[in-house]
């Protein structure tokens, strides 16, 4: 037998772990192939559209991925595949968008057939201006994102090659006083800096915002940098001010509660996304200043009318950041049209495996519902019975345990419903932060979890994010949004922060038996599963003895 | 005839061994068997036979042809020179070719002894009638109508005599001027027609000369002719440029050969696999059969969804499983597509065999799978499975592209290079190119294309190419396989299973569980594993591996097939690598946990009381016990007998049961008054033309016995015959005819009995053993129809039966009953009764105003 790895005409690829050659093929194919599930012996990647573009966008082509697929293939591979890796990666690039000296913003075009079809494309009307000669037609500046989105939807995705506005300068430097950049930090910040603009893909707790401080101090310019909400916000400028020479006065907040514009913004989604009278009233903001750097932080997120923005942005340096490149809407493509290709990515057990995150146990506990509980949820109606089995009163029994199990280590109750969450805090004595709690009292919170003045916390969704509690090392997870998957793996994200003492950290999640909880569980889990997670499962009932 | 009589000379100086080939090679001409070789000789010179003859040559042979019919009385040599300016082994290879299809003869005279080889200074003529079927100018030259051997000239040949070859060019003191040498160059290499420009323009002026000159001929209307003599010589003795040439097709993309093997053997890997889901499927729940005789499109989606492919494909193969004979449509009424006996015989196969068998019968089938879901002439959609779907062509357009294929191994040529490669091969019959596609996508499916080149093992099952070895008949389009996997028409099916085997991937018995309830098995599974996947798991992804995922529904499955949880675990056990992961054993047990907690049972009606006495000991009643009772809980007991049948039994008991509705409204019951649904009468699946000929023909012979009556009838050949006065003779032919056009074969021999015997797969003709009962018959259905109807109406009927011996027998009859497959009938004539089968029975005529009349006895 010989090659790890085994291609399939559906175009995955089955890479067996076990083999002598796992990690040579691996580290072969990650430029090019997306990692879809990592289990214990076989690990699967799929070769995308995307995926191979994102790779010619690094400078591979086609002829290294045949090389490489046919270097490590077990068995013949598939012709039918080989052609057509060659003929997609073929389409990247054909077009190019090009500052010319004369004409401004250009899409060239190294095939003039390929202009033809664009342009004869309905979707392109209204984006392309005058045509110059056969292979170069002027593209409204203003365009310039739309044009990206279109041309990738109609499979010849543009290599921007325009350039970046140069922004107003402000200096900015790392303080390296005490900490270093780690290794793939300083990658990431590389590869986002010679691709120009792109996403970087890091898992929770592996020090995204050092990247973004990296790209700062790299750009050294005027910074906007949008974030999901408030309280992430602070977090951002607290790490700012910590790492790098900002000082707090450079940093401005833009939120619900401030609006200040200063050389290094921090903004959230919700304030650039609301609407006053039908319009976008805070799209000023983007214009504020000549912002040289825009940075998204979880960029699997990101909201609809932040892509429309982000289209009119598109002469800026972009960055986004992300642990799970996973929209559950399914506009990754957006995101790599108008932020950019993929410029980094590491699977999570490699850094654990090095020791900058945390190792994580996850634990399935099922709790068999009581007769009384089993039949409300039989006759309940359909949409209430996923709240029913997640709100199962059981829960706070079994929540109360593995706390009691835990005792000392600080500990995070995570849930959905309010209702469940207020009880539970009442049940284990312990504070609760939800939507409703104000930004100073969560402030004082975290604050007090952060130095161990309090080791129990129950948090509603709004922990979901860009929460910094490193020293977090128990999650218990009791109801979620039906079956995210980002989610479950954010909620991961939330103990993974390596810990001082070195210990295991433990997400439980509590699942009522024989209902759509346990459905939904299972479609959560599976990305944490297919980065290599495996869940146990554990019986309510056994709890008490373990 | 002059030359027909030296060309049957030829054929009887010819050798044995020539004979034989020209046998082979033309088969039209063997079968059925001439009487001697002058009939021989009439047939092969026949229009048809030619036609068919040519539309197998290439164009080599072509060129031969037409410089044969240019150069009348040639020899091999000659033509060798007129074509290609030298001995050329190609074009005497080619002369040899139309030798030996007799297409060309050796004019020796026709007393000379039979001799072994032709000597190379034989004359060479083309058979009579062939130059007719060339072009009107062949190798592009008005060839004159003249001399002894003349023939009846196509439209448009000079009819008058012009210069002798040697001097129609005039001399160099005579010059022509550049205007009418221009006319001539345009004409020298044909068309040799061209239209006179108008007098007194140059060049009509230069065309007045020429004609004057007798270098052109005028035509008809304006036209005028270019002399074959004077292009010749123009063209410098030449009758052809240059030797055609097969198209070179070794620019095509070239193919690894192990990525050859690999593709082709994936590709046919899941050939048989979609093909037995298809059977597993319908074996359990057939369709049916649509009235016009194919597969209704819901139907085919259906299979499509099933089978998680394009409609196209799965026409594809529900095609081929009918082609393989592993799908036939019953005897049932509503007919419905059912699994075939053969498939317990095909499954059991390797593999391999499983293949070979598939892609024989593709290579042999006269279906055209591609055309489904196109709209045929009247502008019905087509249906798969449709008896229209035979194309006799389909087999022989096959070959030839593989031939082409198999010229240039390792490689993968585009459809048009195929269809180039056809144009030199058989340039008189060339495919369209969308049919050269679909048989280039269908040997993709089947697996004899592998990443576009052909297979070894598609290579192995290629018939022989007509002329390499004599004495086959390649491709017989009927010739469906006996038994699976000993086609006929596959030449060498065990090195094709073996070629087969040699691509694909390893058989591994090893399955990679993990976490995340998935399993690899990093191979081909071994039989058992493939079990145990296909009853257990969800296949995400085939190729050189397999990825399954378990799902609770999966398991479930598994479960429903008996299995037990521990069970279940101890199989995935046996065949994983390491040990079963714990989430997956929680899946297992949980869905075992799960399984069957609700019990689902029949029953035909239910008694419940609130009082459990009232109940109790009901169940065990002995008197009670035709009801069925059972007890489900103490209130509840579920009946088998009808709730009329409860209540009249429970009164009878002494007790006082009321009916009651689903929503417990008490129902007063009165008795069941029943009713039956009358089914929609459906006819039996028969050819709509044949049974438009049947009344047609059923009509001109009444009309014939009414005018001729029956004495005559004592004259009519036994053979096939079954009308008495078969008298116009082309009422009986034509019924014969359609009947042999539809696809049967007029098995003189063959009783009714035979031909309603399925004998094993054929490829296209369902219907045609039902059609095919002695030339002649009625319908089955209308025969019965008939019978029933005179005993009905106690009429005298003709009734030809089939004795025991084959022979048929017409007697009067008076039906009495006809049921359980027999006919009990009268005989008014003899005074006595009999019963006799259906199926002997032939045709049936309402015999009325000629009862007691002659009959005979035949």
């Amino acid at each position: 037998m010989s090659g790890p790895l085994i291609v399939q005409s559906d175009k995955t690829l089955l890479l067996e772990i076990d083999h002598d050659q796992a990690d040579a093929c691996r580290r072969a194919i990650a430029p090019f192939a997306e990692l879809e599930r990592a289990p214990e012996h076989v690990h699967t990647y799929r070769l995308t559209p995307l995926g191979l573009w994102n790779a010619r966008a690094a400078g591979h082509d086609a002829e290294q991925v045949v090389d490489v697929l046919l270097e490590y293939s077990r068995y013949p591979v598939p012709h039918a595949l080989l052609v057509d890796v060659a003929e997609t990666m073929a389409r990247y690039g054909r077009l190019q968008l090009v500052q010319d000296p004369v004409h401004g913003l250009v899409l060239h075009a190294l095939d003039p057939a390929v202009l033809a079809e664009v342009m004869k494309s309905k979707r392109t009307a209204g984006l392309l201006g005058a045509r110059i000669d056969a292979t170069d037609v002027i593209v409204h500046p203003s365009e310039r994102g739309h044009l990206k989105q279109v041309l990738l939807k109609l499979g010849w995705p543009a290599e921007d090659l325009a350039g970046y506005v140069d922004g107003e300068a402000h200096a900015i430097a790392l303080e390296e006083d005490g900490w270093a950049m780690r290794p793939y930090q300083q990658q990431a910040v590389e590869g986002f800096w010679h691709g120009g603009s792109g996403v970087v893909v890091l898992p929770c707790g592996a020090g995204k915002t050092i990247v973004g401080a990296g790209a700062m101090a790299k750009s050294s310019t005027t910074t906007l940098i949008l974030v999901t909400n408030t309280v992430s916000a602070r977090q951002w400028r607290d790490e700012l001010v910590r790492r790098t020479s900002l000082t707090e006065d450079e940093i401005g907040e833009y939120s619900g509660a401030r609006k200040e514009i200063r050389p290094v913004t921090i903004a959230t989604y919700q304030v650039l996304t609301t609407k006053r009278k039908g319009v976008y009233s805070h799209l000023e903001l983007l214009d504020a200043r000549d912002w040289g750097l825009v940075l998204y932080d979880e960029v699997h997120l990101l909201p609809a009318p932040i892509f429309r923005m982000t289209a009119d942005l598109q002469a800026r340096r972009r960055l986004g950041l992300t642990a799970t490149l996973v929209r559950e809407d399914g506009r990754e493509d957006e995101v790599f049209s108008l932020i950019g290709p993929k410029r980094f990515d590491a699977p999570w057990k490699d850094i654990e495996a090095q020791g900058y995150i945390a190792p994580a146990e996850c634990i399935e506990v099922r709790l068999t519902l009581p007769d009384a509980d089993r039949m409300a949820y039989a006759t309940a109606e359909p949409e209430e019975k996923y709240r029913l089995a997640a709100t199962a009163s059981g829960k706070n029994r079994v929540v109360e345990q593995l706390v009691g199990q835990h005792e000392g280590e600080p500990t995070l109750v995570i849930g959905q419903y309010l209702d469940q969450l207020h009880e539970l805090a009442e049940h284990i004595g312990a504070d609760l932060i939800t939507g409703e709690t104000t930004v100073r009292e969560r402030q004082r919170l975290f604050d007090a979890f952060r130095t161990g003045e309090i080791s129990k916390l129950v948090v509603s969704k709004v922990a979901n994010f860009s929460i910094d509690l490193p020293e977090a090392s128990v999650a218990i997870q009791v109801s979620g949004s039906f079956g995210s998957r980002q989610e479950e793996a954010q909620r991961l994200g939330r103990i993974m922060r390596p810990k001082a003492s070195g210990r295991t950290a433990h997400f439980y999640t509590v699942v009522a038996r024989d209902t759509v909880d346990q459905d939904f569980a299972a479609h959560r889990q599976r990305f944490l599963a297919e980065q290599g997670y495996a869940y146990t499962i554990k019986d309510a009932e056994d709890l008490g003895v373990a | 005839m002059e030359r027909m009589s030296t060309f049957t000379g030829f054929l009887r100086s010819s050798s044995d061994e020539r004979l034989g080939a020209l046998l082979a090679r033309r088969p039209d001409l063997a079968s059925p068997s001439p009487g001697n070789l002058t009939s021989l000789a009439v047939r092969a010179t026949g229009r048809a036979s030619l036609e068919r003859a040519l539309a197998s040559v290439d164009a080599v042979v072509l060129q031969v042809l037409e410089a044969a019919v240019v150069l009348d009385g040639a020899t091999s040599a000659a033509l060798q020179d007129a074509i290609a300016g030298r001995r050329d082994a190609e074009v005497a290879r080619a002369v040899d070719d139309a030798l030996t299809l007799a297409l060309l003869y050796a004019d020796q005279g026709p007393d000379d002894e039979r001799t072994e080889s032709l000597s190379a200074d034989a004359v060479l003529r083309v058979a009579p009638g062939l130059a007719d079927l060339l072009d009107a100018h062949p190798a592009g030259l008005a060839v004159e109508v003249s001399g002894p051997a003349a023939r009846s000239g196509p439209a448009g040949t000079p009819t008058s005599p012009t210069t002798s070859l040697t001097s129609a060019l005039p001399d160099d003191d005579e010059p022509l001027g550049a205007p009418a040498r221009a006319v001539l160059d345009a004409l020298a290499w044909g068309p040799p027609v061209g239209l006179a420009p108008a007098p007194g323009t140059t060049a009509g002026d230069a065309v007045a000369l020429l004609v004057a000159r007798g270098l052109l001929v005028r035509g008809s209307g304006r036209h005028v002719l270019l002399p074959a003599s004077v292009a010749l010589e123009l063209r410098g003795w030449r009758t052809h440029r240059a030797v055609a040439t097969p198209p070179d097709l070794s620019d095509a993309p070239s193919r690894r050969p192990e990525t050859v093997a690999a593709e082709s053997a994936s590709a046919g890997e899941r050939c048989v696999r979609l093909v037995a889901r298809l059977l597993r499927e319908w074996e359990h729940e057939p369709p049916g059969v649509l009235r016009s005789g194919g597969l209704a499109v819901r139907e085919l989606r259906r299979a499509a969804q099933l089978l998680e492919v394009e409609e196209g494909e799965a026409a594809f193969v529900v095609e081929l499983a009918f082609a393989a004979g592993l799908l036939a449509q019953d005897d049932d009424e509503p007919a419905a597509f059912v699994p075939t006996a053969d498939v317990d015989a095909w499954t059991a196969l390797d593999l391999p065999a499983r293949w070979v068998a598939l892609a024989s019968a593709w290579l042999v089938t006269a279906r055209t799978p591609w055309l489904v879901g196109s709209r045929d002439e009247r502008g019905n959609l087509i249906a798969a499975l449709d008896p229209e779907l035979s194309r006799p062509w389909a087999p022989r357009l096959r070959a030839a592209v593989l031939r082409v294929l198999a010229r240039v191994p390792g490689t993968a040529p585009s459809a048009q290079d195929v269809l180039d490669a056809l144009g030199w091969a058989t340039p008189r019959s060339v495919p369209p190119l969308a049919a050269v596609q679909s048989v280039l996508t269908e040997a993709a499916r089947v697996g004899v294309l592998g990443a576009g080149a052909l297979s070894e093992a598609g290579r192995a099952l290629l018939p022989p190419a007509p002329g390499s070895a004599p004495g086959s008949t390649p491709g017989a389009p009927d010739a469906g396989p006996g038994a699976p996997g000993t086609a006929p028409g596959a030449p060498d099916a065990a090195s094709a299973a073996e070629a087969f085997a040699t691509g694909l991937a390893p058989e591994v018995g090893d399955l990679l569980l993990q976490g995340d309830l998935t399993g690899i098995v990093p191979g081909r599974p071994s039989p058992a594993l493939e079990a145990l996947i296909e009853r257990a798991a969800a296949v995400e992804s085939r190729g050189g591996a397999i990825t399954v995922r378990f799902t609770p529904d999966s398991v479930r499955r598994a479960l429903d097939d008996g299995l037990t949880a521990d069970e279940l675990l101890d199989r995935l056990a046996a065949f994983a690598r390491g040990s079963v992961p714990q989430g997956l054993e929680y899946l297992v047990r949980d869905a075992a946990r799960r399984h069957g907690r609700l019990r689902a049972g029949a029953a035909s009606s239910y008694l419940r009381a609130d009082d459990p006495a009232l109940l109790a000991g009901l169940a065990d009643d002995p008197r009670l016990a035709d009801l069925g009772l059972l007890q489900l809980a103490p209130t509840v007991l579920a009946a088998q007998a009808s709730t009329h049948e409860v209540v009249e039994a429970l009164r009878a008991h002494g007790l006082a049961p009321v009916a009651e509705t689903p929503d417990g409204q008490v129902l007063h019951l009165e008795r069941t008054v029943r009713r039956a649904r009358r089914r929609g009468s459906r006819r039996a699946f028969t050819p709509v033309a044949s049974r438009t000929v049947d009344t047609l023909a059923l009509v001109r012979r009444l009309r014939s016995s009414d005018e001729r009556g029956t004495s005559d009838a004592g004259t009519t050949p036994a053979t096939g015959a079954s009308v008495p006065g078969a008298g116009p003779a082309g009422t009986t032919s034509s019924t014969t005819s359609d009947a042999a056009s539809s696809g049967s074969t007029v098995s003189d021999a063959g009783t009714p009995d035979d031909s309603n015997l399925r004998t094993g797969p054929t490829t296209h003709d369902t219907r045609a053993p039902r059609s095919s009962a002695p030339a002649g018959t009625a319908d089955p259905v209308d025969a019965l129809a008939l019978l029933r109807e005179a005993a009905a109406e106690r009429a005298n009927v003709w009734v030809e039966l089939v004795g025991p011996t084959g022979r048929p027998e017409r007697r009067l009859l008076r039906p009495l009953r006809v049921e359980g497959g027999r006919l009990r009938a009268a005989d008014p004539v003899r005074e006595s009764e009999l019963t006799v089968a259906v199926h002997r029975i032939g045709t049936v005529e309402r015999a009325d105003d000629l009862a007691g009349t002659d009959q005979e006895d035949m």
